[in-house]
């Protein structure tokens, strides 16, 4: 039974099949919204899926000057990565995994698609890769600094003079106490989190690294068929996972203990920070150049992350 | 017992092998190597027999050499004493040596008078077993000695090679200057405690800070911070590994630097017993955020595979400096264990980047390219070295950095020093660039486009990848399994260092440090938070199974996968090439982050500045970082 509940944990809820599906439809909301602000018809809301179905269909071609296994080994990879991550953040009150990971091992665990990522596009030997990977890591660079404070300040809320990184305390803490985005002092490090979700993602103005005006979406150049398929899934699981994780670390207070209703308050403020942050930024948008990326989230967005640090610090 | 006479039989042994090796070296090739084998086999087999007595049931070893033990309460003999700290760091030391030995059999031959080699490798190897066994800190002033003239040896040994013979020779000077300044340390320390004995060292300067010891501390602690290469020490550092052959920059940056390093923790935290002032940890704590950044941020502007390496051990070692800098027991664990991590990974990349020397030629970023799928092992090695440097769970880089992140920000929230904050901050930064650093390496080497000059690149023989493979292995299973690592490595060593009265009693004779008022730091078992990468890596391996499953259950007829000809004359993939049958990348490997370098252009500049070549400015800065330690310890340290 307790195998049966992992497996289930693992492969269903939360993990796998729930990850998925959660990313699909966030990511159909996102491409309807988008397309309605733009005064557009847009697509169905489950147009993801059939994207997704019909690139699985596709021939799958690997590039001579590619390293076979590395290529079409780095998607899986990835994918894995994220559905296990996912599994490791709590849905509200619903905690699977419970202290196997901290809020650090998350921040680690959440550069291993990027990884994939870029090493799946290095391996491809094409140079618009090259230019795409090495965007990728400027990006990753630029939202990791404002991420680890945001994660400082929320640890050092909770836990006052103890070590916190724990994400079970954070939700003990949170339903105790109310949501931390209730706290003064956290306001700065959540608008942060806001704005590094976007970067995360990969998504417009952000998306610097695949750029499909400009460098044909850089590391996923040479992909096609299943591998591409994968790789798109992987951003659409992202905008789950991180919209999840602000959740877990900002709006815990709203868990009712019963898992049902979690789950649909946890798909409610899911689709709510899409729109927010990703949506709506994309809409009114251009896209950034990279040097411009960094220097926005060293300065503006590390800032707010920052002062909140600083600011909890005090005792506000 | 007769285990008792190991320690010393192991460090002669390595220097036996050096004389012999010098008397019949000359003979032929296979003397040679079998001495040095036999030789380093031989210490590593004697030290792991150690391991049973000192690790597991907790014995302090101490030997008088010629039995000169203490008259009336005074140490006059040299002592060697191993303690767990020592026994930690002489694992180390013999697993590089072996390692080390293995690969340079194969590495070394296109290379001539390889029975100096030998001999100034085994030299090396014995002075460094003997400083971190002894017990004596006149006998590990010399052999800190030792270990720098035949360093400087090994970094101009491929003295046809541009600028090796200048890096030997920066290296002797920034050396000397270390040396002498330990040296100078050591005898002010004899003239105010007329012995030369750690632990009766450390049991008469218990609370007795008069400013001779002061002084004395200020330059041991400089002298062996320029042994460990932290910053602005570490000048010499990045050029003698970068011209030293692959094998002996391994041994360089897998032991050399950790001897200084132990050095320091054995300074500060048992001669002086000085890390329960917050005026200490503070000064270890900004010398590594300092050194971990400015390694790092150097590593990202080279174009040379080993220079950037060299570069990334500075890094680390900032790191090991700011964990064991903090005084707690969660701290010295965290930065033992990415003390012990730096010589896996570090020692793996030093490999990997000699076995690319051996195959391409070069170690020129911006002239390779493409060799993943001409040396597939070497790639997989180097991969998991590093991932592991770049601290991707579940690799051991990952375990380690996450306790010093932990350790650090404990530091902060208990003392609530907000400094400590932003070092943690520093410290996860300082990760990512070293992510990036290392996957602009990949993209340089081994991926990205194969140059027509390397065509006949072959992968190194199996000599070669053998030691890759077993350090391999080991970044793997002690990232994994790091509790364990925990129990039966760290917690032992850290423990010692903590529990200085059993040190000083096991040499000075039962009750000697109640006597002198010595107290016990009260060891707490270092807490770990949550991080169970076995869960982890099942969880993992069920995702990617369920994968494979479904993969193979859909695939039926359609699944075929096809090659696209890189350069065909074949229109039907020419839109995947912008049509250009070949088409030059113009942004090189060395020059992949333009978009974070044009920010940082003014720091780069002044870095520029700074690291100018120039051994007077190299040999100024150790002065002036000198002078600053010692008025900061004469200001502060209470």
């Amino acid at each position: 039974m307790e195998y049966l509940k992992i497996l289930f944990n693992i492969l269903v809820f939360p993990g796998c099949l729930f990850v998925g599906a959660m990313g699909l439809l966030l990511s159909g909301i996102d491409r309807k919204v988008l397309a309605r602000m733009q005064k557009r018809v847009g697509p169905p809301i489950i147009q993801p899926l059939y994207d997704f179905l019909k690139l699985l269909g596709k021939e799958t071609i690997v590039p001579k000057a590619a390293n076979r296994k590395v290529f079409l080994g780095a998607p899986v990879v990835g994918f894995a990565a994220l559905v296990v991550t996912a599994a490791l953040i709590p849905v509200l009150g619903y905690r699977a995994f419970e202290g196997s990971a901290d809020l650090i091992v998350l921040l680690y665990l959440l550069t291993i698609p990027a990884v994939a990522l870029i090493i799946g596009g290095s391996s491809s030997g094409n140079p618009y890769a090259g230019i795409g990977i090495s965007r990728e890591m400027v990006t990753m660079m630029s939202y990791e600094l404002p991420l680890i404070c945001i994660f400082l300040a929320v640890a050092k809320k909770v836990g006052g003079s103890t070590l916190c990184f724990s994400l079970s305390q954070i939700a003990a803490y949170q339903q105790a106490n109310g949501s931390l985005i209730g706290c003064v002092s956290l306001i700065p490090a959540a608008a942060a989190m806001l704005l590094v979700i976007p970067a995360e993602v990969g998504t417009q103005p952000f998306d610097v690294a695949e750029a499909e005006t400009e460098i044909l979406e850089g590391p996923l150049i040479e992909y096609s068929g299943a591998p591409l398929a994968v790789f798109k899934l992987n951003t659409s699981m992202k905008m789950y996972i991180m919209t999840a994780l602000f959740s877990a670390l900002f709006l815990g207070g709203l868990a009712t203990g019963v898992t049902a209703l979690d789950v649909l308050i946890q798909v409610l403020l899911c689709i709510a920070l899409t729109l927010i942050c990703m949506t709506t930024i994309h809409a009114v948008t251009a896209r950034l150049k990279i040097e411009h990326l960094f220097k926005f989230y060293w300065t503006v967005v590390a800032g707010l992350a920052a002062l909140s640090l600083v600011l909890v610090w005090l005792g506000f | 017992m007769s285990y008792i006479h190991f320690p010393v039989i192991a460090v002669m042994t390595l220097f036996m092998g050096a004389f012999l090796t010098v008397v019949f070296g000359r003979k032929s090739k296979a003397v040679r190597n079998i001495l040095a084998l036999a030789a380093s086999c031989t210490a590593f087999v004697l030290i792991c027999c150690l391991i049973k007595p000192v690790l597991i049931d907790g014995e302090i070893i101490s030997y008088w050499m010629g039995n000169w033990s203490p008259v009336e309460g005074y140490a006059i003999g040299i002592g060697y004493e191993i303690d767990q700290l020592s026994m930690f760091f002489a694992l180390i030391t013999v697993f590089t040596v072996l390692m080390s030995c293995i690969y340079s059999i194969r590495y070394m031959e296109r290379d001539s008078a390889l029975d100096f080699y030998n001999v100034l490798f085994l030299m090396l190897s014995g002075s460094v077993l003997g400083l971190v066994l002894t017990g004596d800190v006149f006998n590990m002033f010399i052999m800190i000695e030792i270990m720098t003239f035949t360093s400087v040896g090994l970094a101009a040994f491929r003295n046809n090679k541009a600028g090796s013979v200048e890096a030997g020779f920066k290296y002797l000077v920034i050396g000397s200057i270390g040396s002498s300044m330990t040296l100078f340390g050591v005898a002010i320390l004899y003239g105010n405690c007329h012995t030369l004995n750690m632990a009766q060292l450390s049991s008469i300067l218990a609370g007795r800070l008069t400013p001779s010891t002061l002084m004395a501390f200020a330059l041991m602690f400089t002298g062996l911070a320029v042994k460990s290469y932290i910053v602005p020490f570490h000048t010499p550092a990045a050029d003698a590994y970068t011209t030293a052959p692959a094998s002996i920059s391994m041994v360089f940056s897998g032991m050399v630097n950790k001897a200084g390093v132990y050095g320091m923790i054995r300074l500060v935290y048992i001669i002086f017993r000085a890390m329960d002032k917050s005026s200490v940890q503070l000064l270890m704590v900004i010398f590594g955020v300092v050194t971990m950044f400015v390694g790092v941020t150097m590593a990202l502007a080279q174009h040379d595979f080993k220079r950037l390496l060299a570069f990334h051990s500075i890094s680390q070692i900032g790191y090991v400096i700011t964990a064991a800098g903090l005084g707690s027991a969660l701290g010295l664990t965290a930065g033992l264990f990415h003390a012990m991590n730096h010589t896996l990974f570090k020692g793996l990349l030093f490999l990997c980047a000699g076995a690319v020397y051996y195959a391409a030629g070069t170690t020129n970023l911006d002239k390779l390219g493409g060799l993943s799928k001409k040396m597939p092992k070497t790639c997989i090695c180097f991969l998991i070295g590093a991932f592991s440097i770049s601290g991707l769970p579940p690799f051991n880089g990952f375990a380690s950095k996450w306790l010093v992140y932990q350790a650090v920000y404990e530091k902060a929230v208990t003392s609530g020093n907000i400094f400590y904050a932003f070092a943690t901050v520093a410290a996860v930064v300082v990760s990512v660039m070293t992510l990036a650093s290392f996957i602009k390496v990949t993209q340089a080497v081994f991926f990205g486009q194969l140059p027509a000059s390397l065509e006949n690149v072959q992968e190194v023989p199996a000599l070669m990848r053998l030691p890759m493979w077993i350090m391999s292995a080991l970044c793997v299973l002690t990232g994994v399994f790091y509790d364990q690592v925990n129990k039966w490595l760290l917690a032992p060593a850290a423990g010692a260092a903590l529990n200085v009265s059993g040190y000083i009693d096991r040499m000075m004779g039962e009750g000697y440090a109640a006597e002198a008022g010595v107290v016990n730091i009260p060891v707490f078992a270092a807490r770990f938070s949550f991080w169970n990468p076995v869960v982890w890596l099942l969880l993992f391996i069920i995702v990617l199974a369920a994968f494979c499953l479904a993969i193979i259950g859909s695939s039926g007829d359609r699944a075929s996968i096809s090659s696209a000809p890189a350069d065909a004359e074949d229109g039907k993939y020419a839109t995947f090439f912008s049509g250009e049958k070949s088409m030059p990348s113009h942004v090189s490997g060395s020059d992949l982050f333009w978009g974070f370098k044009k920010n940082w252009k003014g720091y780069f500049k002044v870095m520029d500045g700074i690291h100018s070549g120039r051994v007077n400015d190299y040999a100024l800065y150790v002065v002036c970082a000198a002078a600053l330690i010692t008025v900061f310890v004469f200001g502060f340290v209470r």
